[in-house]
């Protein structure tokens, strides 16, 4: 069975069910994660979420400032990169 | 009079001043320094520094034992009165090192600092840099918060009430729960001889605060972040930090023929939901890691160790029983915490600044109407263990600071040291 794709909304779970990001406000597909607080020890949280949920593996040339950005920008990249390993 | 929930950090921070003052190290302080391109409005900058006094009752704050739940808290007298700040000719004065020397033996021109936050302009005429030191004490604020503090010194803005820190408030049993796969390692480290740069045989009162800094060129920070992003990608720097860090204590260690196994790391970990208005109790712990000094042998190599064990430690819940092992301390008297400071620094090198969370000042390019040229802060450490590595990134210009105390380290070591951290990060 193929799986879900992966969307802004699933990776926007991701982040508040895990606790990655606690912001005060709702997070949009189009939110800056950065100003949310994502620092290297989110940033470590997000990849090992990553890697559990989607099963994909983020390898240093992949982690681009623009790829991270957003939830939008980060389902994506997340998706293209699940389709292109399928 | 007013008070505030002191956070876990809060008591870990006043237990390493504590432990600092009871072995004769004196106050832990740190200084901020600033260079500008010109003068900074003499106006702006009072306006700012005395609206930060006004909205900040933490400044003028004691910590307290509530006898009511023995609770902690900082308790206030009201707004602290904002210390003038001190314009100086940097010309005819000592050099910057000794300037900011002195300052973190918390002495200014020969006085003792009385008040948490002092802040001084130094102008050079000749050239009409100025450098702007903010000299701060660590048990109030930690790295993240002067950052967010600067911030408000760069413009005076519209009055807004300020956050306050959040005390997670658990039982003992749930604590002591969640506290112990870090307990367990501690006890581990023990076992396996980690060592840090201080030893025994060297004075715990350890001597004068001392620093070296490394502020790289633009080629230099250019090959530096090039390296970065190769091995931990555009903005994950912490890893790429550490592994700097920890190569160099490896190579202290290597230089006088000590063998110590594992490497301890303590990284600060920054509360999720910290505001942009929270100078103070944003950190809530530390993240601990337990490096193999074996595996630290090239710098891609430690990199990526340095990552599987960050990996590892957050798999097994680190940062939350490092929190949990500190609230739990918090309702110990502070002096009953001192052991536990002193077993937590053996072994660790320091804990990192800014790089953990980013550029330092982000999007920031001047301060108080002038060009920022650079910014970097110099902490004060503490005996054990002894040497501190703290970097810092301003717009792209990486500088390193190495902070020890006189008596840890040999001049030779500390060459060695500051070789190590300068062919990592742009050999």
């Amino acid at each position: 069975m193929p799986e879900a794709p992966i969307t802004p909304d699933s990776v926007i779970e991701l982040l508040t069910s895990e606790h990655i990001l606690e912001p005060q406000e709702p997070i949009a597909p189009d939110t800056d994660l950065f100003t949310l607080g994502l620092d290297s020890m989110a940033m470590m949280q997000l990849l090992l979420q990553i890697e559990e949920r989607f099963r994909l593996s983020v390898i240093p040339a992949e982690m681009t400032r623009d790829r991270f950005a957003t939830a939008g920008a980060l389902a994506t990249f997340l998706d293209e990169k699940r389709r292109l390993a399928a | 009079m007013p008070t505030f929930p002191a956070t876990t950090v809060d008591f870990f921070l006043a237990g390493l001043e504590s432990f600092m003052v009871r072995s004769g190290q004196g106050r832990h302080w740190a200084v901020t320094a600033l260079w500008l391109k010109g003068k900074p409005d003499a106006a702006a900058l009072k306006e700012a520094w005395e609206q930060v006094h006004a909205r900040h009752l933490m400044l003028g704050a004691r910590l307290r034992r509530k006898w009511r739940g023995w609770r902690l808290v900082w308790e206030s007298d009201g707004p602290l009165q904002a210390p003038p700040i001190s314009w100086q000719a940097l010309s005819g004065q000592a050099d910057e090192t000794t300037l900011i020397q002195e300052r973190l033996r918390g002495f200014v021109f020969g006085q003792a600092i009385q008040k948490p936050l002092f802040l001084e302009v130094f102008g050079d005429a000749a050239t009409g840099r100025h450098l702007v030191l903010l000299t701060w004490r660590h048990a109030l604020m930690d790295g993240t918060g002067v950052n967010l503090l600067l911030e408000k010194l760069a413009a005076p803005s519209d009055a807004s009430p300020p956050s306050v820190p959040e005390a997670p408030q658990e039982s003992p049993a749930l604590l002591y729960q969640r506290a112990r796969p870090l307990m367990n390692r501690l006890h581990a480290m023990t076992r396996t001889g980690c060592r840090s740069a201080w030893s025994k045989g060297l004075p715990e009162s350890g001597g004068a605060p001392e620093f070296q800094l490394i502020q790289l060129t633009d080629e230099q920070s250019s090959r530096a972040a090039e390296k970065l992003r190769q091995l931990c990608g555009e903005f994950f720097q912490m890893p790429f930090y550490a592994a700097v860090a920890v190569r160099a204590l490896r190579t202290l260690h290597e230089s006088r023929g000590w063998c110590s196994p594992e490497i301890h790391l303590h990284l600060p970990a920054q509360g999720r939901k910290r505001s942009q208005d929270l100078v103070f109790g944003g950190q809530f712990g530390t993240l601990p890691l337990f490096l193999e000094s074996s595996a630290l042998g090239t710098l891609d190599a430690a990199v990526a160790h340095v990552q599987q064990c960050y990996k590892d430690a957050l798999k097994q819940g680190l940062p939350q029983a490092s929190e949990a092992l500190m609230a739990l301390a918090r309702q110990m008297p502070v002096r009953w915490f001192i052991p536990m400071v002193r077993l937590q620094n053996r072994g660790q090198i320091c804990s990192l600044f800014h790089s953990h969370t980013g550029a330092f000042l982000p999007g920031r390019s001047d301060f108080a109407g002038a060009a920022v040229e650079n910014v970097c802060t110099i902490p004060s450490v503490s005996t054990p263990p002894g040497l501190g590595l703290f970097f810092s990134d301003y717009a792209g210009k990486i500088s390193a600071t190495i902070s020890w105390r006189s008596g840890s380290l040999t001049a030779d070591e500390v060459a060695a040291v500051r070789a190590s951290v300068s062919a990592d990060l742009a050999g």
